[in-house]
């Protein structure tokens, strides 16, 4: 199974290989898909492969080294009420988490593809979107 | 029928038969609209004041009509330039009926004695509350991307550098004026859907450019025909005004326009038949900080709206800064209005000049200037 993940560290934290850990500990497969250090500490949002019991093992094992753990759904998060459908957010979003339908027009926010690089942040007109990490 | 509707009738039935079983074809948008704003009558202080500087929730309002009456503007900002926070946002929070703080100072004089008030006001405090736009609802627009290394903050949205995406704005095929391309049945007087009230246009846009250049079948390739419209704040609708931010750049309103536009005749069908693909946009590297942008391409707003165009052999994503969903929804509610009888079709009292162009603001003397 797959699981994205959102990271957050204070700089105790940073400075523990973590990713090698994961790797060589709990035999998982680790995609990098964002990381980002400083001075207070740092962010990493990871796709995590293998099986379920060792993804179990690597973020119980995380969680033991201070490390902050989130399921990727709370990374980004759209206000409905407040999104008025423009678009402005389809074209600069890297992974196309955020898409239109032509039928209806609407835009759709499909959390599983999102990494919350926070690109969309500050491009929302009606400031619908907002970064949690 | 919506214009959505209509084009689909069209196309299974032909203009002809559309002249003949259509009334009116009820057309919409929802976009950024920059030159708006709001007219507000505060009503009178005691002892009273004449007012030469307002704020309205700490956005500067324009004074200097007699004593209380204010212009709000939607790009206003304060002196923090707080984006985030502008003139749309103020009118929007009226319009949710939230109280606004008013501040104003006077020099006083015999009659307006008083120099300074610090007090809240709100829709149902006031007398008039006026939206009074003189520029929306543009007759076509233009599709913005950037050639440069670094990320653009623009009107036209973020654009991402080195051709990294492309923003475009407007309706398209359901946008008003591009449905009626040489203003046959849109004029001052018109009635018309405004931020979810029924309005008026009152007069051309500022900047109105119907000589603007047009394809065969007249519909311009560049911004050309506006509109200036009026309308009553006080029945207007959050769902259909909305407070708009711009980074770097600043505030805006996301405002809903309808028009109703009458089938007089074939010839209005065929104005009303137009679709995404026969509408073409021109594409501006704003990349380049003039005023006289280069024209990198013309593409359709279909090619806008199919995700990607194509600029210099790269596959560039697209956005759209004008909700489509929305302005089907005003084009929706505009055609119940009409079917229950709650809107009427106004004719035009006066056309829309035919002979107005588009000047440049240079640096001249006073002789050149006279």
């Amino acid at each position: 199974m797959k699981t994205k993940v959102v990271l957050t560290f204070s700089p105790e934290a940073s400075n523990q290989p973590i990713t090698h850990n994961l790797i060589a500990k709990h035999s998982l497969m680790v995609n990098i898909l964002r990381a980002e250090i400083d001075e207070v500490g740092g962010k990493m949002v990871l796709e995590l492969s293998g099986k379920a019991d060792h993804i179990k093992g690597g973020i119980d094992y995380l969680k033991a080294s201070g490390v902050g753990v989130r399921p990727i759904k709370e990374g980004v998060r759209r206000d409905d009420d407040a999104c008025t459908h423009c678009g402005m957010c389809v074209s600069i979003c890297p992974t196309k988490a955020l898409t239109i339908d032509l039928k209806s027009g609407k835009v759709s926010f499909n959390e599983e593809k999102c990494v919350a690089c926070g690109v969309c942040i500050d491009a929302c007109p009606p400031r619908a979107m907002e970064i949690l990490i | 029928m919506t214009a959505s509707e209509f084009k689909e009738f069209v196309r299974s039935h032909g203009t002809k038969k559309a002249a003949e079983e259509v009334d009116v074809v009820t057309t919409g948008t929802f976009g950024a609209m920059c030159s708006s704003g709001a007219y507000i009558n505060f009503g009178h202080s005691e002892p009273p004041i004449k007012m030469q500087k307002i704020w309205l929730d700490g956005v500067p309002a324009q004074a200097g009509l007699a004593a209380v009456d204010g212009y709000i503007g939607a790009t206003a900002l304060d002196e923090t330039n707080n984006m985030a926070h502008g003139g749309a946002h103020v009118i929007e929070a009226l319009v949710r009926g939230k109280a606004v703080r008013l501040r104003a100072t006077g020099y006083g004089t015999d009659c307006y004695p008083r120099k300074e008030i610090d007090t809240y006001i709100s829709l149902r405090t006031v007398n008039q509350a006026v939206l009074m736009n003189v520029r929306n609802s543009y007759q076509n627009y233009a599709a913005a991307t950037n050639s440069g290394p670094k990320t653009l903050y623009t009107y036209m949205g973020k654009l991402l550098p080195e051709f990294g995406n492309a923003t475009f704005s407007s309706a398209g095929e359901l946008s008003p004026l591009l449905n009626d391309p040489y203003y046959r049945t849109i004029g001052i007087g018109t009635r018309i859907f405004l931020g979810g009230a029924q309005g008026h246009v009152i007069w051309e846009g500022t900047q109105f450019n119907p000589g603007a250049p047009r394809t065969p079948n007249g519909v311009p390739k560049r911004p050309a025909g506006s509109l200036a419209v009026v309308g009553d704040l006080k029945q207007m609708s959050p769902e259909f005004l909305k407070g708009l931010t711009f980074t770097r750049y600043g505030s805006s309103l996301g405002l809903g326009i309808g028009v109703p536009i009458p089938i007089l005749d074939e010839e209005m069908a065929k104005c009303c038949a137009v679709t995404d693909r026969d509408i073409l946009a021109a594409v501006f590297d704003y990349g380049q900080p003039t005023r006289s942008r280069p024209v990198l391409k013309e593409v359709s707003y279909s090619e806008l709206r199919s995700g990607e165009i194509d600029i210099k052999g790269k596959r560039v994503p697209t956005s759209s800064l004008s909700s489509i969903f929305k302005a089907r929804q005003v084009s929706e509610v505009l055609k119940s209005w009409i079917l229950k009888g709650e809107f009427m079709i106004q004719e035009p009292v006066q056309s829309f000049p035919k002979d107005r162009s588009v000047k440049t603001l240079d640096v001249r003397t006073e002789r050149e200037a006279t």
